[in-house]
């Protein structure tokens, strides 16, 4: 610390602060919430609902106090605007591995701490996918009773849910879009750690929906059974209310930072593609987000207030719910498939040597969708009952949306067509992408077709559809952008032996869990149940079977992570001769990203073509705040 | 990507370094482009809470014109054939309206709340002495704080609870709405009375005040939208 260039009262209370202490204020509050409202409200006709709302608010706002979320907007308001050094400290200069664990401004720091939360929340999920395919092992298996299957069915879908939505935009937008178009951070650094600190306060409340008798109603709560599920589900709501306030947060933080903090020479027709599907992503999550707060506090109000939203008895429809949880839900879709795409499209390029195929349509295939995607969400419906007039136009719209994802895979096709193919690591996972994704989208195609969505709609073929979307498509190329960024993130090469170990077990476990899902749902095996007709046998062994695959899959790539890190050899900058900013800059990346201001001078995928003539550019040196360690990321992720 | 280099000059010992918005991982950002980054989140903000106002439009006007079981408002709810509320006890009358001038009072207090920011801009603008941009800035923060307590009282003086039917409940929602619209933009009014007596506001940062006022006249907007509605369309 003798070198450090900030003083030992730097950072003022954001020195004392951490995730303990979020960890203690969060419980102490949460306590305090639930003992007054227990003594006042427990009585009440909605007590226990009240009780656990109560609660779950105390401990996110404890959580948040703890961490030091509000130190900004407080010191801001009582006119004590933090000093030079008060930033640096926030920013992470000089406290190590330890800055992971506080509120720290750093987007790269931001990026990791994403990544881990990510892994976790997939943990989390995807454990609870493999207790449901066990329990689906035998037809009248006992390993779950139908309640926890419920509760266990709808915590995995929203847990994977959340998980996919912040996957990509988290880590990868946090870390790499910065450096990508030549800013030094995002462009609010305190509501960028803000947006993570409070999806992590979120967190326990969905975890302990499980303690609080179970969330049954499914993923998407459909009214009634939403309003009638037990006090978890008041918790269920407060997990998405925090959670918007945090994807909010990020997509605005996101879309100011391309916006205005490019380098100069980038145009918004230089961009690297990874960029616009960022911001477009989070622009799309700005629409949607406000209609899932909507729902929840709708629902929430209908459970501790008696308010009439969403039950017919009094007053209300179920109706409203689902076309407000379907006005956030497809756009939602899209959110969460637009930045992996965009991120494997930069594989693409890199590794075959070509520039990103169809720039322009690509960049206009995704506001396409983006435009589209939010007048397609009554496909979700066409088996309720509602508007059956309305079943034409948005069967038409639904299946237009078709067109503009279907250019978006030609282009990754056209990126890959005669290039000088490198086939890393990353590159598999873009084949896999482009199997995956042409049976999740051709097998959408009919569920988007009213008569072929009257069949299929209450089976196990729509589970296995958006699996292949989700599963197969998204997280697919979510993790072609963790192979493919993980140098640059760790500062190490990930152990491609190991990686492809995993690569062949996840491909292969894909394919025989949701191929043996389709084969329930051709069978009519219908979603969410716990026991069913020995008839779907087969097809549910297979599935299971597939599964354990899968889940093993990820289990070594997660070893090869680790291992990597650990073990790993150091990555030099610029592994892959990628050209793209964030290749450009030294690894582990320093502080403020930039030792010299870059000026772009031509677009970002350049590959074949000679390189233009340079200026002497200086040799980089390590700007005089820390050392690398306490500056850069990598080394001590 | 080609790429040429300029000198990057003083990173980080001129203050405005790291995190300098007043955190802003602005970096040699002048005080116009600091203003644009502020502006821009702002109306993006703006966008999405537009999106939840016109949902809490459909919502009224869906609920309003579904009439489920009689119970938007219980008129035709009869002791015959009574409706039942969020309690399951039946209603066998209509539910009488909101008085209407509680909202439009909150939605009038919002403007004047709005029009004193912006006197807080002008004051900072014009070069106006520190006493009259702080008076300006604690006459908004007043206004502020009696919207907020108008807001709270007609909760109070309601001629019903959320339990009476879909009338009551959108009603009320739409008060929650505005109140912790309100609750926010105090909060902010606050810091701006505070920092305006600490003489934090000049020609040079009069912006500063104009990304609260775009702030203020958008909470004036939704709570005049939604008390128009709300008298009108009951």
């Amino acid at each position: 610390m003798e070198d450090s260039p900030i003083g030992p009262r730097a950072g003022g209370l954001y020195r004392r602060q951490n995730f303990v202490t979020a960890l203690g204020f969060g419980i102490v509050l949460g306590f305090i919430g639930w003992l007054v409202s227990h003594q006042l409200l427990q009585g009440s006709n909605w007590g226990s609902d009240m009780v656990v709302t109560v609660t779950m608010v105390a401990w996110v706002v404890g959580f948040n106090i703890g961490m030091g979320t509000f130190n900004a907007p407080i010191r801001w308001a009582l006119g004590h605007d933090p000093s030079h050094e008060d930033e640096l400290y926030a920013a992470g200069v000089g406290q190590g591995s330890s800055r992971y664990w506080k509120f720290c401004t750093d987007h790269k720091v931001v990026g990791t701490q994403y990544l881990v939360l990510v892994m976790v929340l997939f943990g989390v999920g995807g454990t609870l996918a493999m207790m449901i395919r066990t329990q689906l092992i035998t037809p009248h298996s006992s390993f779950l009773d139908p309640q926890t299957y419920n509760a266990i069915v709808t915590i995995h879908g929203m847990c994977m849910i959340i998980a996919t939505i912040i996957m990509v935009s988290g880590p990868f937008t946090n870390f790499v879009v910065p450096i990508m178009i030549g800013a030094k951070d995002m462009a609010f650094p305190r509501l960028n750690a803000m947006s993570f600190w409070v999806v992590v306060s979120a967190v326990p409340c969905l975890l302990s929906t499980f303690f609080l008798g179970g969330v049954n109603a499914g993923w998407t709560t459909y009214a009634p059974l939403s309003v009638q599920a037990p006090p978890a589900m008041d918790a269920f709501a407060i997990t998405i209310i925090t959670f918007v306030v945090s994807v909010t947060v990020a997509g605005i933080n996101t879309i100011v930072t391309v916006i205005t903090m490019r380098a100069k020479g980038m145009t918004m027709g230089r961009l690297p593609i990874f960029v616009w599907g960022s911001v477009i992503g989070g622009a799309l999550g700005l629409y949607a987000m406000p209609a899932f707060l909507m729902a929840m506090t709708g629902m929430i109000t209908d459970r501790v207030t008696g308010t009439s939203f969403f039950v017919p008895q009094v007053g209300g429809s179920a109706w409203l719910w689902e076309n407000v949880f379907w006005i956030m839900g497809h756009p939602e879709v899209y959110v969460i498939l637009l930045p992996p795409v965009a991120a494997l499209l930069e594989v693409a390029s890199t590794f075959s040597r070509k520039p990103v195929f169809g720039y322009k349509v690509l960049v206009a295939g995704m506001v396409a969708i983006a435009s589209l995607s939010i007048m397609v969400w009554a496909h979700h419906m066409f088996t309720t009952g509602w508007a059956p007039d309305l079943a034409g136009p948005f069967m038409l719209t639904t299946e237009l949306i078709s067109i503009p994802t279907g250019i978006i895979f030609l282009c990754v096709i056209g990126t890959i067509w005669k290039g000088s193919i490198w086939t890393r690591l990353p590159m598999y996972f873009v084949y896999l992408f482009l199997w995956n994704f042409i049976i999740g989208g051709v097998t959408g195609i009919y569920l988007s077709d009213v008569p072929a969505d009257q069949f299929f709609h209450g089976d196990m073929f729509v589970t296995a559809h958006f699996h292949y979307t989700l599963l197969g498509g998204a997280m697919i190329g979510a993790t072609a952008a963790l192979c493919y960024w993980f140098p640059k993130v760790t500062a190490r090469m990930l152990n491609e032996r190991i990686g492809k170990v995993a690569f062949w077990m996840i491909a292969i476990g894909i394919q025989i869990t949701y191929f043996g899902q389709f084969w329930e749902g051709f069978q009519g095996m219908p979603r969410r149940v716990a026991y069913y007709d020995p008839i779907f046998l087969r097809a549910n062994q297979m599935s299971t079977a597939g599964a354990y695959l899968l889940m093993l899959g990820w289990i070594v790539l997660l070893y090869a992570m680790i291992h990597s890190i650990r073990h790993g050899k150091r990555a030099p900058a610029n592994p892959w001769y990628s050209k793209t900013l964030e290749w450009h800059v030294p690894t582990p990346v320093p502080m403020e990203n930039f030792l010299v201001d870059p000026v772009v001078t031509s677009d970002p995928y350049t590959y074949g073509e000679p390189e233009p003539e340079e200026p002497s550019r200086p040799e980089p040196e390590l700007v005089p705040v820390g050392t690398s360690e306490q500056s850069g990321t990598g080394g001590d992720v | 990507m080609a790429i040429t280099t300029t000198e990057h000059g003083d990173a980080h010992g001129d203050g405005a370094g790291h995190g300098d918005l007043a955190g802003s991982g602005g970096h040699h950002e002048t005080a116009e482009q600091r203003d644009h980054k502020e502006r821009l989140a702002l109306w993006i903000f703006v966008g999405g809470d537009a999106v939840f106002l016109l949902l809490e439009l459909f919502t009224w006007f869906y609920l309003r014109a579904l009439n489920t079981g009689g119970l938007w408002r219980g008129t035709s709810c009869t002791k015959a054939s009574p409706c039942t509320d969020g309690l399951g006890n039946p209603i066998t009358q209509e539910i009488a309206k909101a008085n209407p001038w509680y909202s439009v009072g909150v939605a009038a207090l919002a403007v004047i709340s709005a029009l004193l920011i912006w006197a807080v801009e002008r004051s900072s603008r014009n070069r106006d002495s520190r006493g009259v941009i702080s008076g300006a800035a604690g006459l908004a923060l007043l206004a502020l704080l009696a919207t907020v307590a108008l807001q709270i009282y007609q909760f109070q003086v309601l001629p019903f609870t959320t339990i009476d039917g879909a009338y009551a409940s959108t009603y009320e929602f739409f008060m929650g709405s505005t109140l912790a619209h309100l609750i926010l933009v105090t909060f902010i009014g606050f810091g701006l009375w505070n920092r305006a007596r600490q003489g934090r506001y000049d020609e040079g940062n009069w912006h500063r005040v104009r990304i609260i006022r775009f702030f203020a006249v958008w909470i004036a907007v939704t709570a005049c939208v939604l008390t128009v509605v709300s008298s009108l369309f009951s």
